[in-house]
């Protein structure tokens, strides 16, 4: 395929599709066909994709760069660029929506809206294709704001519930604030002589020293402020659990395995800024850890099985940023990619159960393992690879993970690997906690009694993603339509981080400690959860609170940030307006004053002329000339 | 019949602008508007006498001088006779003719 | 005989002078009459004087029929017409009404320095005067210069006296009742 034209469709093929369903397919007589064309157009994307990286793994990057617009010394282009990376994220977005998508079909049926959620849904396929394929960061930026919309649009979705719209304006407005730094990074990038946007010849400019060291610092620490607003970091991590208002598949697909992961993308794509600002990198490994243990943490104390997955989303990017910041380039996206499939396969899951269920509560469910066997069986296959457990997915890439963290050089990374190891503990904890609840013992209610098995358009993308979370720690040694293993497909050469046995084993005992707690706690009941609140009951205060940071983020709002708008508000009024209503004001007194020449009386008029006549004789003819000459030019 | 007048150019011509600055006295300063047409008038006169001053000095023998003094009479008896339309109108108006209290175009 | 007075006043050494300073402080002092009496009706009076000295003056110029014009025109048409406007428009006997207005110092000082700068002006130039042994027929060839090269010029001024006449009647019959 090489640089071409084809490149463009792998984006463009949803935002087409886009457009097809937004003109015809949005009545309800009409919307049957809507996922149709969404899934034919993934299905394209999907196949160019998997040309693309089988072309690019390993060897020269595919690249096409159009010009597009060049104003003042700045030149932007729409740019294509497939490597190891981006074609790996291609093939991952791709194949992860197109299961959703299917999905879609049965978990949406007879929705009010039906057409629209499709046209949503592709413009984010096509804007998170477009994104991940970006070659220079203007577009992504462009791209990043157009995903942002979609998110807001899709978890608004039944924008009649309150909390629905509530939800979704939190989430723009939460992720404004790291959207704001990431802007401010390309600002600071295009004042640069030459300006240029383009991540390939940035990364050889920031290789030779083209770029002074505080502003290379500058940008990455910008760019990752983004990265934590996309991402759900600590501190702009608030906005995750509530968007779990949207429907389930949009929390799969967005905010398990695409949307969210942009962020940790973007740190990957520009790289490069971080290799060389030391500092930035540790602020991305303290971020990450901090997010990890919290997202953890909250995790354990939720109820609502989405929110339980919302928070353990929030966690699993947080190892993905830890692992990218201790240098561990190769754990993190290989992080990425098994959390892509099994979260979403665990979000497709536990929206099968709401589907039959009708109730988010984890204590409105149980025993629902005989009466949905397949779900309940996916939903073990995702669990085990979230908790990390040999020889699924998520072992190998948290595994690698612990692995950089260990071995790397970084200041603290002791204290790090302490809190990714309590976050391992964790994450198994409270993955089976819920596995525990819902799924054995005896029906709480009567609609977990009554509940069945979900149609197979919902349960066939599940075992799909279940083979694929099992499956995918075998990327590690060999991509698919590749001739390497992954980290050859991204160009990095191993040899890195040599899995110590030692950590290994740490980490499967940890999980498998986590596991056996909460099947004391919950399937056992050997240890009470009451007991311990009893004991210890600022820990359940604190976790059901989200550790306050919600609060937090409230006072933050209305008393400093509003004060600030009032500031700025009293200026504008004031100062801006007065100097627009000053100038009028200065035109009217002075027009006052110039007003009273025009008398209104003719004779005066003329009494001006007769003096003016003089001037202009006096002018013209005062020098010793003859007037004759002047008049006639005669000499 | 017809050496050059005894008498120099410049007398004619200073006759013309003592005239002419006489008429425009009255057209800067008379109140009644009829009183300015007749500074006018005369300011009329004084460019007609000019012209003709120039024709006979110039030697008499082009006739664009009193070509354009015809016209210039003529121009004034046309001009005379709108302008007192004009101030019967003004009268009928304003019941006045004194031409500063007429300013409806002040300010 | 006339041609004789005529002659002796258009080139002889004594009376020429005479006459013509006797005709400039005519026109003058009758212009200046005009223009400060307090009774617009003597100001339109004093007017006819100073148009019969100007004609007087375009006699000893020589332009016989222009003078003629000046006197048939001027002196009787427009003079006539301005004594009707002014007792058209005889305010209800305003005995204190100023015939001047605020402006007259200025106005003083405007002329006067206008005619300061044209005298001026005059006075330095060296004309280039000309003369001709015989003018002949001065009326013969004007009226061949009205009809020949400015016959344009002739047939626009009637137009104009059409339209005036006409502008004049529409506007100053005022509104129909």
């Amino acid at each position: 395929m090489g640089g071409s034209f084809q490149l463009y469709l792998i984006p463009g093929l949803p935002l087409a599709a886009f457009l097809v369903i937004a003109a015809f397919a949005l009545r309800p007589g009409r919307d049957r066909a809507a996922p149709f064309v969404l899934i034919g157009a993934l299905a394209g994307s999907l196949w160019l994709a998997i040309q693309a990286l089988g072309e690019a793994a390993g060897r020269a990057p595919l690249w096409l760069a159009l010009p597009w617009l060049s104003v003042g010394g700045l030149t932007f282009e729409v740019g294509a660029w497939v490597d190891g990376l981006s074609g790996v994220m291609l093939v991952v977005v791709a194949l992860v929506s197109l299961l959703v998508q299917v999905y879609s079909i049965g978990y949406m049926r007879g929705e009010i809206g039906y057409g629209r959620y499709f046209a949503y849904m592709s413009l984010f396929s096509g804007s998170m294709l477009g994104l991940v394929i970006s070659d220079n960061i203007v577009q992504t930026y462009i791209f990043w704001e157009l995903v942002g919309i979609c998110s807001y649009l899709l978890i608004g979705f039944w924008y009649r519930r309150p909390a629905a719209a509530a939800a979704a304006k939190k989430a723009f407005v939460v992720t404004r604030f790291g959207d704001l730094g990431f802007l401010t990074a390309v600002l600071i990038l295009s004042f640069h002589r030459p300006a240029v946007f383009g991540f390939h010849q940035l990364a050889q400019m920031v290789e030779v020293g083209a770029i002074s060291g505080g502003t290379v610092t500058a940008v990455a620490l910008l760019v990752f402020s983004g990265a934590v607003g996309k991402s759900a970091q600590f501190p702009l991590h608030i906005w995750l659990p509530d968007a779990m208002e949207g429907p389930t598949p949009v929390s799969a697909l967005i905010h398990a395995a695409t949307m969210v992961a942009a962020g940790v993308y973007l740190v990957a794509r520009a790289f490069f800024f971080f290799a060389a600002a030391p500092a930035a990198l540790f602020v991305v490994a303290l971020i990450g850890a901090l997010t990890l243990f919290l997202g953890a943490t909250m995790g354990a104390a939720e109820n609502d099985i989405k929110r339980v997955l919302a928070y353990s989303t929030i966690s699993q990017l947080g190892f993905m940023m830890l692992a990218l910041g201790v240098g561990g380039y190769t754990a993190g996206v290989f992080h990425l990619t098994t959390h892509a499939f099994f979260k979403a396969l665990l979000f497709l899951t536990a929206g099968s159960v709401i589907h039959a269920v009708h109730t988010n509560d984890m204590w409105h469910m149980g025993g629902l393992g005989r009466r949905m066997p397949i779900t309940a069986a996916t939903c073990l296959v995702g669990a085990l690879a979230l908790a990390g457990i040999f020889p699924l997915s998520g072992f190998w890439s948290k595994d690698e993970i612990l692995a950089a963290v260990w071995s790397s050089r970084m200041p603290g990374h002791w204290a790090f690997f302490g809190l990714a190891l309590g976050g391992v503990v964790l994450t198994a904890f409270y993955m089976f906690r819920l596995w525990f609840v819902a799924f054995t013992g005896e029906p709480r209610t009567e609609e977990a009694k009554a509940a069945h098995e979900s149609p197979w358009v919902m349960t066939g993308p599940l075992v799909l993603f279940a083979a694929a979370a099992a499956a995918a720690g075998a990327l590690k040694w060999r991509v698919p339509w590749t001739s390497g293993g992954f980290a050859d497909v991204l160009g990095v050469h191993a040899g890195q981080e040599t899995a110590s046995t030692a950590v290994m084993a740490l980490a499967l005992v940890g999980a498998l400690g986590g596991i056996a707690v909460a099947w004391a706690a919950y399937r056992a009941n050997l240890v009470s959860s009451a007991a311990f609140n009893a004991r210890v009951p600022a820990v359940r205060l604190l976790l059901r609170n989200a550790w306050y940071l919600n609060r937090a983020w409230e006072l933050f709002a209305t008393r400093v940030v509003i004060a600030g708008s009032a500031a700025a508000a009293w200026f504008d009024r004031h100062v801006v307006n007065g100097m627009v209503d000053g100038v009028a004001w200065m035109c009217g007194r002075a027009s006052r004053r110039l007003r009273l020449a025009q008398t209104g009386q003719v004779q005066f008029y003329a009494l001006v002329f007769i003096v003016g006549l003089i001037v202009g004789l006096v002018v013209v003819f005062g020098r010793e000339e003859s007037l004759l000459a002047l008049l006639v030019g005669r000499p | 019949m017809s050496p050059a007048p005894p008498i120099p150019i410049q007398g004619y011509l200073v006759v013309s602008a003592l005239l002419f600055s006489i008429g425009l006295v009255g057209v800067l300063a008379r109140r009644n508007a009829i009183a300015v047409l007749l500074g006018v008038e005369l300011m009329l006169n004084a460019a007609n006498l000019n012209f003709v001053a120039f024709w006979r000095y110039g030697g008499g023998a082009r006739m664009e001088g009193q070509v354009f003094a015809i016209v210039v009479i003529t121009v004034a008896a046309a001009e005379a006779a709108i302008a007192l339309a004009i101030v019967l109108n003004v009268y009928r108006r304003f019941r006045t003719v004194n031409v500063d209290q007429i300013n409806l175009m002040k300010g | 005989m006339i041609a004789v007075i005529a002659e002796q006043l258009q080139t002889g050494a004594f009376w020429h002078p005479l006459a013509f300073v006797c005709l400039a402080a005519g026109a003058l002092i009758s212009g200046l009459l005009v223009v400060l009496s307090r009774n617009i009706l003597h100001s339109a009076l004093w007017l006819l004087p100073c148009l019969v000295s100007v004609a007087g003056l375009f006699l000893l110029l020589g332009a016989e029929a222009l003078a003629a014009i000046q006197i048939l025109v001027y002196c009787g048409g427009i003079v006539v017409l301005i004594l009707f406007a002014v007792m058209l428009t005889r305010g209800i006997g305003d005995p204190d009404v100023r015939a001047t207005n605020q402006q007259l110092a200025w106005g003083f000082i405007g002329a006067a320095g206008l005619a300061g700068v044209v005298l001026h002006l005059l006075s330095r130039e060296a004309w280039p005067v000309a003369s001709r042994a015989n003018l002949g027929d001065v009326t013969g060839r004007l009226a061949d210069a009205l009809l020949t090269p400015y016959v344009l010029a002739f047939e626009v001024a009637s137009v104009i006296l059409l339209v005036a006449m006409i502008g004049a009647i529409v506007i100053a019959r005022g509104e129909p009742q």
